[in-house]
């Protein structure tokens, strides 16, 4: 009996989904038990935060518990081979972000975007450049110009090599902002060294150092993005500075295993959407920088993971070369 | 007296009967997860950080506070009553602190811990409510060369602190240095040591390392041993301490509770970096370096004054600049974040009841810290009369869930399995472990902070000599080498120098200035 009816579901799971190779499924009371937010970057950074606010908004709505678990290490991927690794039955929910699909273009894990299935955009936001309030640079012109003056002088932190914000710097030096990336591994240690004067400029989204720029300690000076950011319209867009790096966008995202069944994975969308749309996600991703406008189908959702991995995939490409013809031997 | 105003308003907040309730349950779990090895508080913490987005802002501050310094505290008290570091900063504590034990001196030695935490950490705590804006702004100072010459000193202290084998406790340490390197590279991201195992990608994590080597090594040990009676000693009273027995080691309680609070504030130390410097220099600065490691008081309340120092100076750079330093910290900062409150220069003013609520918890906790201390502490001297097997196979459970909660990876656990065999290994032929463990706590940092700093100042080395603060680090290092391997005589005084911040070897001066020394003092800890 039982046998049957899992055969059957299979079955009807199967024609749903051709992606789908063995869903577990039972008639679908999903969920009956808790679901496992496993958020892949240590516990105070961006990703955990999502996840945490994610889990608490979206108990209500699914009836389940949903503990945060903190799987941090590797860009995440040790967080993500534990999503892949789980039954594929919607019980286990991991971040993904950005940082993480740019680690797969550079080598790093073994995870391809269509191995997963993106419940939903959550976040999402442009990278900005700042400097410290008592840097002589007031605007982008005048660090491009300092910085084209002489040449690696200027010190970028950044949050390591081969990421977004080294594509980034390194496109600004084909522009002929030749600048020094200095790599900072713990977040803390990356905030502190503008404000105290270690380094001269920060790549990092706005809503991870949100408390600075309220407080005025940083100064953005130029937002990576086709246009400018609502909450800053008097940063330019580095679009109008003839800037063409618009498309390095950090975004979070919430995914199952590509072989979840479809059903619980639009059980996850359906919430995951009234998340998005309560007052209190509303409020918190102002506060954060990262509201996401509109929502994002899964589908849309895979499209947009995989055109940002091939376009991080062909800077790398264009910027690897680069270095190897440039280093002697 | 404005601060004072503010200050009479926090403690009001703090002394609310619901949020003084959380707070002593905090001080409670965080003493009890201490004093568990392989629970570290910050396990805890974290455990209790979902729990706190049901609490208001200024609760769950106080908890997560309680948590934090109780359970800074706690795990010096399996350090002394069974040589089991029940966290990482309580390290040092077993090297003085477990001699007494042996001694019959436990509750002495508990005593001495307890009262020296609880100044250390009340003074540091005064110091957060006082002076966080001008001590914010000493630890922006730091950079990446101060980093790196502040671990350097660590790492040197190690060799300092070997109680009668330099030689063995700076293999020892490089050994730690080495697996410290297992995993990617924190700089380019190239896998090293990994062997083709894709679980080393993470590297090999010290508390699981610590956990191995002390914990499941100790009780491996234990059990071979089969003397039924080895831990009675435990259960000797041993004499109480007085004030007149508090005031002959002020000084140690004084030079730990100094370092422990300017370690603290400094982003990226913490409890750990701060027990074990303090350990070292006491062993100098005391004048009874040569009985260090036989159950000597000055060697038990540095550290321990130091450890819990460094808690209220750790929440400065915290609730100033919104850095947090530590692991602990950074739960904290989660749990403010969460509750919308952002910590930086606008919480002052935006939010200054919750701060100095926070501020009035810390100093409360501290207090209460005593007698949440001595119950805890009873309860486990009681523990120590059971069956060593019995004993063992709880601490062995706790050790492995332990292993695991720290990354929530199953390997860990193997890993940890790994390192009780060495443990065990090292106990039986007498290679010290502890150099190994604080090799593996600063060895990644100390590397990181070498390549950053290169990274920021154009690959030039003559940075971390020509920076101010940076030199004089690693000035008072190489003076600290020196310093402790003088009386070691002549043998040692040939050997060339091994740490990159002596590189200098005009110290190896062969000239035999020491006349013969005594015989080093017996290794208590042998088996």
């Amino acid at each position: 009996m039982l046998r049957n009816a899992l055969t059957l579901t299979a079955a009807v799971a199967a024609l749903l989904s051709p992606v789908l190779s063995s869903g577990p499924a039972r008639a679908d009371d999903y969920p009956s038990r808790p679901i496992e937010v496993i958020a892949t970057f240590g516990a105070g950074g961006g990703a955990d935060l999502m996840a945490r606010q994610f889990a608490r908004l979206a108990e209500p709505h699914l009836r389940v518990a949903m503990p945060v678990v903190n799987v941090s290490g590797a860009s995440g991927n040790a967080g993500l081979t534990r999503v892949l690794t789980n039954p594929a039955d919607g019980y286990t929910v991991g971040t993904l972000i950005a940082l993480s699909v740019s680690s797969w273009a550079s080598g790093l894990g073994t995870a391809k975007p269509d191995n997963f299935v993106y419940v939903a955009m959550m976040q999402n936001s442009p990278s900005m450049l700042y400097v410290s309030k008592n840097s002589p640079f007031k605007t982008y012109e005048e660090f491009a110009d300092h910085a084209k003056a002489n040449p690696g002088k200027l010190r970028v932190a950044t949050s390591g090599y081969g990421t977004q914000d080294d594509i980034t710097l390194k496109y600004l030096g084909t522009q002929g902002v030749p600048v020094t990336n200095v790599p900072f591994a713990r977040p803390s240690e990356r905030y502190a060294s503008p404000i105290g004067g270690h380094t001269d400029a920060i790549y990092e989204e706005p809503g991870d150092v949100a408390q600075f720029l309220k407080s005025g300690d940083l100064r953005p000076i130029v937002v990576f993005d086709k246009q400018r950011h609502p909450s800053f319209p008097n940063v330019p867009a580095s679009a109008e500075l003839g800037l063409d790096i618009g498309d390095l966008p950090n975004f979070r995202t919430l995914a199952v295993p590509a072989s979840t069944p479809p059903e619980r994975v639009q059980k996850l969308h359906e919430a995951a959407a009234k998340v998005l749309a309560s007052p209190e996600w509303k409020t918190f991703c102002a506060d954060t920088y990262t509201c996401v406008d509109t929502l994002v189908t899964p589908d849309q959702a895979k499209e947009e993971v995989k055109a940002f991995y091939e376009t991080v995939k062909g800077y790398l490409d264009r910027f690897a070369t680069k270095t190897v013809g440039q280093t002697p031997g | 007296m404005d601060i004072l105003a503010n200050l009479a308003g926090g403690f009001a907040g703090a002394l609310d009967p619901y949020n003084f309730v959380l707070l002593v349950s905090g001080l409670m779990i965080g003493v009890v997860a201490g004093a568990l090895p392989g629970i570290s508080f910050v396990n805890a913490m974290a455990i209790a950080l979902p729990f706190t987005y049901l609490l208001p802002p200024v609760t769950a501050m106080s908890f997560l506070g309680g948590i934090y310094v109780g359970g800074v505290f706690g795990g010096s008290i399996s350090s002394i009553l069974i040589n089991i570091p029940g966290t990482p900063a309580s390290l040092p504590s077993c090297w003085d602190g477990y001699p007494m034990t042996r001694k019959g001196l436990s509750s002495r030695a508990l005593s001495i811990a307890i009262t020296a935490s609880a100044f250390g950490g009340l003074a540091s705590a005064l110091l957060l409510t006082f002076g966080a804006p001008p001590f914010a702004s000493f630890a922006l100072k730091f950079d990446q060369p101060e980093f790196f010459a502040a671990t350097i000193l660590g790492l040197v202290s190690v060799i300092a602190i070997a109680k009668d084998a330099p030689l063995m406790s700076a293999v020892s340490m490089f050994l730690g240095l080495l697996i410290g390197t297992v995993g990617v590279d924190p700089m380019y991201g190239m896998p090293r040591l990994t062997l083709g195992v894709p679980d080393l990608e993470s590297g090999i994590n010290f508390t699981v390392v610590m956990i191995g080597l002390f914990a499941i090594g100790e009780v491996v040990d234990l059990i071979c041993k089969r003397a039924g009676g080895a831990r009675s000693i435990a259960t000797k009273p041993g004499k109480q301490i007085g004030l007149s027995d508090l005031w002959r080691i002020k000084s140690s309680i004084l030079r730990g509770t100094g370092l422990g609070c300017t370690i603290g504030v400094i982003p990226g130390a913490g409890a750990t970096v701060g027990s074990v410097i303090a350990y070292s220099v006491e062993k100098q600065a005391s004048g009874k370096g040569d009985r260090f490691g036989t159950g000597v008081e000055e060697g038990l309340a540095a550290p321990e004054a130091a450890k819990n120092a460094t808690t209220g100076t750790a929440m400065i750079p915290l609730l100033t600049l919104g850095i947090p330093g530590s692991a602990a910290t950074a739960i904290m900062l989660a749990a403010m974040l969460i509750h919308g409150l952002n910590p930086g220069p606008l919480l002052f003013t935006s939010n200054a009841t919750l701060v100095y609520t926070i501020f009035a918890s810390m100093l409360i906790a501290n207090l209460l810290m005593i007698v949440a201390a001595m119950g805890v502490a009873r309860v486990f001297s009681t523990l120590m009369r059971v069956p060593p097997a019995i004993l063992g196979a709880f601490i062995i459970v706790l050790s492995v869930v332990g292993a695991y909660g720290v990354r929530n990876n199953l390997f860990d656990v193997y890993v940890c399995l790994a390192f009780g065999i060495a443990g065990y290994v090292m106990k039986r032929t007498g290679f010290p472990p502890a150099p190994l463990v604080v090799g593996v706590i600063l060895g990644p940092l100390c590397e990181r902070y070498f390549l950053t700093s290169l990274a920021n100042y154009d690959g030039n080395m003559t940075v971390f000599f020509t920076r101010p603060i940076s030199g004089t680090i690693l000035a008072l290092a190489a003076a600290f080498l020196v310093w402790s391997m003088w009386p070691s005589g002549k043998p040692l005084l040939r050997r060339p120098p091994k740490d990159p911040a002596q590189g200098d070897p005009a110290h190896s001066d062969p000239a035999n200035r020491n006349p013969p020394r005594k015989e080093p003092p017996q290794r208590v800890l042998k088996a």
